[in-house]
């Protein structure tokens, strides 16, 4: 029991960390973005490569990784997403309209990636060696994930919630039209709350690279799961993310363990539905209405 | 001086705005009276680069146009706006609204003295500075709104319908703190309803109707004005 609780929610730690970014794209920027689980997967792709051929250990990949990522979704944004949040000031139908142009562009990311990376699971030895926890082994890539995922996690929340540039951020979430009335550019927070997102999506693939396999086409499954999250938790929550995070993975693995490891997915749903039937606004939102 | 000189605005055929054109020194207290649908508010967003104005108008500060200014940047030049409605950030709490306010680099030099003035003007955002907003009441969303507005150091403060949906004695209020914040020196712009709290605070005032300014004249000479008796006073305005 003990052991499926620290793996559980040692797994949970990264779900937390990449729905924390999709919250950034969805909840705040207004992005809802389908190729997430893509970025997350050509992280994993790019830290496997960096090992392989550079000999480069993912935490220095990290490094590496990150800041290309946020470039990348910084540049997305830019190009794709701007003109949408443009043509939704008349419109109002940035959702539909983004969810459209990202699952465009799940296609384009997934496609580079199978011609580049085949079609075949990947994973490489990165501290596969066990650690004793509380009586129990767990792989030390785990534990190294997710005190990663606690690191950036936790500052990541310091700086949302604590400082001037973080509430920036979450004031476009709750008013985007008061926004200038305090200085603040709307259209560039947007932007980079979701080169953040794009960032912790990486942050989170690099993770799952250490102790997971993982192949080009699986994507959608993370993408899914953040969502899962993300609206468990409330929707622009953090704090029902990372709660939520933790508990899928704790769920996840009670399932993997003691039910069957095919019926991970469908306990996912089955807790998703629990949660919004029990309350529909997620975990943390606020009562219907607004 | 902030002045507007000929300033037109357009929603699709409708003219609601028609040349209109004002100024308000600095430190002065000016109040913009007229009906619901006059064009008060589309004023107040015109020179708050919300909305955006037809050819030919202007809007400048110290001689320089602001006309066409992105929104965000009008704080940075000194203008604050508290919109109708308030537009306060109801998911945050009081302490981060204020935060917010002094987000323009102007702000940044005296936001420990602003912070406190605004706790002084209003001791009740004090004692629940760690509040959500939304939870607040209406008095007191105003008074977080004027308070952010003031942290950003402003030497204008444009209000539109501060009074708006507010108790009495609230209003009362709130106008003894505005007359305070305009003896720290920041000039006044308010757009009411209330004719005669607004006028006792004024220096000035403009009479607004369909779209144009139809009068002018010192608050002392409006509050005796007939046009002025006869359009609020009689009417159904409140």
């Amino acid at each position: 029991m003990i052991t499926t609780l620290i793996t559980g929610l040692v797994l949970g730690g990264t779900y937390a960390l990449v729905a924390m970014g999709l919250t950034l794209q969805y909840g705040i920027s207004r992005i809802m973005n389908l190729a997430y689980g893509e970025i997350l997967i050509f992280a994993a792709f790019a830290a496997f490569l960096l090992f392989s051929t550079l000999g480069i250990n993912p935490i220095l990949g990290l490094a590496i990784v990150l800041p290309l990522a946020f470039a990348f979704g910084y540049l997305i944004y830019g190009v794709m997403m701007q003109p949408l949040v443009a043509r939704s000031k008349k419109s109002g139908t940035l959702e539909v309209d983004s969810i459209l142009a990202t699952f465009g562009l799940l296609f384009v990311i997934q496609g580079v990636m199978l011609v580049v990376f085949g079609s075949n699971y990947t994973s490489y030895n990165f501290l596969n060696t066990g650690i004793n926890v509380l009586g129990t082994n767990i792989a030390a890539n785990r534990l190294l994930a997710f005190a990663l995922a606690v690191i950036i996690g936790a500052t990541l929340f310091y700086v949302l919630t604590r400082t001037r540039w973080g509430t920036t951020i979450r004031a476009i979430a709750v008013n985007p039209d008061a926004a200038p009335l305090v200085g603040i550019d709307v259209n560039r927070t947007a932007r980079f709350a979701f080169a953040l997102g794009t960032m912790l999506a990486a942050s989170g693939g690099v993770m799952i690279s250490m102790y997971q396999t993982f192949n080009a086409s699986m994507g959608v499954v993370f993408t899914m799961k953040a969502l899962v999250i993300v609206i468990m938790g409330g929707l622009g929550n953090l704090m029902g993310a990372l709660v939520a995070g933790l508990l899928l993975g704790i769920v996840e693995t009670l399932v993997a363990t003691h039910v069957d490891p095919g019926l991970t997915l469908a306990a996912t749903y089955l807790l998703f539905l629990g949660v919004l039937l029990w309350k529909p606004s997620g975990l943390f939102g606020k009562a219907a209405g607004r | 001086m902030l002045e507007v000189t000929n300033l037109s605005l357009r929603y699709g055929r409708h003219l609601a705005l028609n040349q209109v054109s004002l100024r308000i020194a600095e430190g002065e207290t000016v109040v913009i009276l007229g009906a619901n649908g006059a064009g008060k508010s589309s004023l107040l967003k015109a020179i708050a680069g919300l909305a955006k104005a037809e050819a030919g108008s202007g809007v400048t500060l110290d001689g320089k146009s602001i006309l066409g200014t992105k929104p965000h940047l009008i704080p940075e030049a000194g203008i604050a706006l508290v919109p109708e409605g308030r537009g306060v950030f109801g998911d945050l709490t009081v302490e981060e609204n204020l935060l917010l306010g002094a987000n323009p680099k102007r702000a940044r030099a005296s936001e420990t003295e602003r912070h406190a003035l605004i706790f002084d003007l209003f001791p009740r955002l004090a004692e629940r500075k760690g509040q959500l907003v939304r939870t607040m009441s209406g008095g007191e969303q105003q008074m977080v709104a004027i308070g952010r507005a003031l942290m950003s150091h402003p030497r204008f403060l444009m209000l539109d319908e501060p009074s708006l949906g507010l108790a009495p004695i609230v209003v009362t209020e709130l106008f003894g703190a505005l007359k305070r914040v305009k003896e720290t020196g920041v000039g006044l712009l308010l757009v009411e309803q209330n004719v005669s709290i607004s006028l006792s605070i004024s220096d000035r005032g403009y009479l607004m109707e369909a779209g144009r300014i139809t009068g002018e004249n010192s608050a002392e000479a409006l509050k005796t004005d007939p046009a002025v008796q006869q359009a609020f006073l009689g009417g159904a305005a409140a």
